[in-house]
């Protein structure tokens, strides 16, 4: 595989039929005004820069890092499951592995360079155990394997308790010196949730994305094509683990603490929940459904004593009447609008719709 | 359009790598950022108000044990009045759902934006550390009336960090052992406990007890903490050639799910030792008459012919019409040492609080005589209960044996150096 990645283009084109024309990133772009699109990053950009000084507490700013974080976490998911149709279970466990990392960096007593090395290599090996465990597998049986990995690293770090300190978990984990406050560890927190997502946005729309579409949508007829559809997955699944592993890093200088919980499958399928939630697929769909779940479970619960039951609420509503998710149904809605209008594009299935109609029904392969 | 596109990512990628440069380095500190560090809050003392912010998980796994430690804190304010020496005491109770970010989030919100002076809680070892790394750098004290892990007071222990209505793991079965040993006169013992740190920690008590006084360990089983069928250890433990079985399990649906499995295979209810909350109050509901005469180890013994237990029982039995387990005992505990303190000092808080806690001899509690050793942990009785029916006829612990000051280092005295303290596992057990 010299160079797969210009082979492919010709391939992906939306003409082909292979993937729906308005899947978000596959070049179409799902609002045809782009600027909408374009308006929206911005203006939660701009709110997401200015929220220190809007008249927050150190509470709202330190829940905001949480969102954020989670966020991130949540587009590591995100990108494989819309690009790659892999609903993964086991990326809260990579996120808490590589905060495990850090951990036990800061246990050692090395310094925070160390953390985020020790961090980065228990990443990449977890994350290629995950890439190569699950590398021929699809739908179903992918969700299985990456659960039962999952579980693999959560009975480690409850178990192997003279590495891990088992259930008390590894406390007072230091982060770097000038981001000791609530406020600058926000903007790092927010300045890394900009890069992953726009490092995501960039691998969706260059050629190994592409590729990844046309294997999520039809394996076989990649493989005939000649792709090596196997390591593609590894590929795809690399790049998410390391957004995942990033965003744990930044969970674990956010709490200073980790524990067993956070490598849980709960906190993995509550990734699964929020980027349904938000919108498979989508770019702004993650960040939409961290903060809806991260809400709910912090600020909600403080006022109803069944808030499990309103997220399950929430949850089913979704899939029922919004498949497409928040930032799906609100792509789906401004379309139907401006057809109404008269002025919208002639054909093109819905975007985020197809993604997620081609994840939730494991697409045939 | 392809060529469109890959160059919008690329200018999209350059633009987003900028602006996170920017953000590094144009950062400056929002304002009141330095005015909104959480400190413990002058204005509140001046009116005679303590704020404490109560965590415990009142959904998910551990929401019976969350609810029943906010239930036992609630109903001493309730019969006693919110004011102690002229200070009301107002809680904020937050649900943590067993989950150690939750708890830390919620942990920050009552700090930072309700302003409470103390912390209580919260249940799972977990939580409890996450909190109390976050409460002690801001010198705000965090009161644990029930969580048992050993480190909590030990490697992990902390000037701000108390436990106040319950005992470490260890501490309170190690009195099991020597009386099985010595009193109970058994020879040979087989443990089940439950694979985790609990587990481990409160197994290692029985076995060091045991051992020390010339009994032996014959076999240790472990049992994982999601079993819910306990057939197989059940019938494991009355094969083993032992002449006592030593039971430690979390609260809840285990201690049930073992004693059904045991006394339906036709084994005499003698042979057994459960520890406190595999044989707490829901358990002897749960099982009703069929347990009479269960021997079990605890530091709370609801049972036990005392003016302070009798009154505090007798009180729930009256709102609930059930006897009171630990964890409601540990809430009421905790509660009770708050107004005891408060009504000596006044208004305390920070570091003085603590002080004032620690050095406190609290003589009749509801768990008898409490003390303080210099890693805040609690030196206490420790009970060999009996399952007795009371002329109510419910079900009580009532204490067979007491061990009185009982101390977190078992009669040993504290290690040179406490971090250095290997914990528990399944191979070490402290032998």
């Amino acid at each position: 595989m010299s160079n797969p990645a210009t082979r492919v283009t010709p391939v992906v084109r939306p003409s082909t039929g292979l993937i729906p024309a308005g899947v978000p990133g596959s070049g179409g772009g799902f609002w045809r005004s782009r600027w909408m699109q374009v308006a929206g990053l911005a203006l939660v950009f701009v709110v997401g820069l200015l929220l220190p000084y809007l008249g927050t507490n150190s509470f709202t700013v330190s829940l905001t890092s949480t969102i954020l974080i989670a966020a991130i976490l949540a587009s590591s998911v995100n990108f494989l499951v819309g690009e790659g149709g892999m609903a993964s279970l086991g990326h809260g466990a990579i996120a808490g592995a590589a905060a495990y990392g850090a951990g036990w960096a800061s246990k050692q007593g090395w310094d925070v360079g160390m953390q985020v090395v020790v961090a980065l290599a228990v990443t990449l090996v977890v994350s290629f155990v995950y890439a190569v465990l699950s590398m021929r597998t699809s739908g179903i049986y992918f969700l299985m394997v990456t659960l039962a990995v999952g579980m693999l690293i959560f009975g480690l770090a409850s178990k192997y308790s003279t590495v891990t300190n088992g259930d008390t978990g590894i406390s007072n984990v230091a982060r770097p010196e000038f981001l000791s406050e609530y406020w600058t560890y926000y903007y790092f927190v927010f300045g890394a949730f900009v890069v992953a997502t726009a490092v995501l946005w960039v691998v969706r729309q260059s050629p190994f994305g592409a590729s990844l579409r046309g294997i999520r949508d039809s394996e076989s007829r990649m493989r005939s094509l000649g792709y090596s559809v196997a390591w593609y997955k590894v590929g795809a699944f690399m790049i998410s683990g390391v957004i995942a592993g990033l965003a744990g890093l930044l969970s674990v200088w956010h709490t200073h603490f980790v524990s067993p919980t956070s490598t849980g499958v709960e906190r993995s399928v509550l990734l699964i929940v929020m980027v349904i939630l938000g919108g498979i697929g989508t770019t702004m769909g993650p960040l939409i459904g961290a903060t809806v779940v991260i809400l709910i479970e912090n600020v909600l619960s403080s006022y109803v004593d069944r808030w499990q039951l309103i997220l399950g609420l929430v949850f089913i509503l979704v899939i029922l009447f919004a498949r497409a998710g928040v930032a799906g149904s609100i792509a789906k809605l401004v379309r139907r609008i401006r057809r109404r209008r008269g002025s919208a594009p002639p054909g093109g299935p819905s975007g985020p719709e197809d993604a997620a109609e081609a994840v939730l029904s494991n697409h045939p392969a | 359009m392809s060529m469109t596109m890959s160059r919008g990512g690329r200018w999209a990628a350059i633009a987003g790598l900028g602006v996170a440069a920017a953000l590094s380095l144009s950062a400056c500190a929002p304002p009141g950022s330095s005015t909104e560090e959480p400190t413990t809050p002058s204005e509140e003392n001046a009116t005679g108000t303590l704020k404490v912010g109560f965590l415990s998980p009142t959904s998910g796994n551990f929401a019976i044990a969350g609810q029943e430690m906010l239930d036992g804190w609630n109903l001493y304010w309730e019969e006693n009045g919110d004011e102690a020496g002229g200070v009301t005491v107002e809680t904020i109770a937050e649900d943590d759902a067993g989950n150690p970010e939750t708890a830390l989030t919620k942990a920050h919100k009552l700090v930072e934006q309700d302003g409470v002076d103390i912390v209580v809680g919260p249940l799972i070892a977990s939580t409890a550390s996450a909190v109390a790394q976050y409460t002690a750098p801001l010198g705000i004290p965090n009161l644990h009336p029930v969580a048992a892990s050993n480190d909590m007071t030990q490697q992990n222990w902390n000037e701000f960090t108390v436990r106040v209505g319950s005992m470490g793991g260890t501490q309170s079965t190690y009195p099991g052992g020597v009386w099985a040993a010595t009193e109970g006169g058994y020879k040979k013992a087989v443990t089940l406990c439950h694979d985790y740190s609990f587990g481990w920690e409160s197994c290692a008590g029985f076995v060091q007890g045991f051992v020390e006084n010339g009994g032996e360990i014959v076999q240790q089983i472990w049992a994982p903490n999601t079993t819910t069928d306990w057939a197989g250890y059940a019938s494991q433990v009355a094969a083993a050639d032992a002449d006592i079985i030593f039971v430690a399990t979390a609260g809840g649906a285990p201690g049930p799910g073992f004693l059904t499995s045991y006394l339906d295979l036709g084994q005499p209810i003698d042979k057994l030792m459960l520890n406190c909350c595999a044989a707490d109050q829901g358990t002897l509901r749960a099982m009703g008459d069929r347990i009479i005469g269960l021997k079990s180890v605890s530091y709370w013994a609801e049972g036990r012919d005392d003016p302070a237990t009798k009154e505090f029982v007798d009180s729930y039995i009256a709102k609930t019409g059930e006897v009171p387990g630990a964890y409601i005992a540990g809430g009421y505990m905790t509660a009770a040492l708050l107004a005891q303190v408060l009504d000596e000092k006044g208004l305390v808080t920070g570091s003085d609080l603590v002080d004032a806690i620690t050095s406190y001899t609290f003589e009749d509690s509801i768990f008898g005589k409490v003390s303080w050793d210099e890693y805040n942990n609690t030196i206490m009785p420790v009970f060999v209960r009996e399952v007795e029916k009371g002329e109510d006829g419910l079900l009580y612990n009532v204490p067979i044996a007491e061990y009185d000051d009982v101390d977190q280092w078992l009669g040993k005295g504290a290690p040179a150096d406490v971090t250095a303290i290997v914990p528990y596992d399944q191979t070490h057990q402290g032998l």
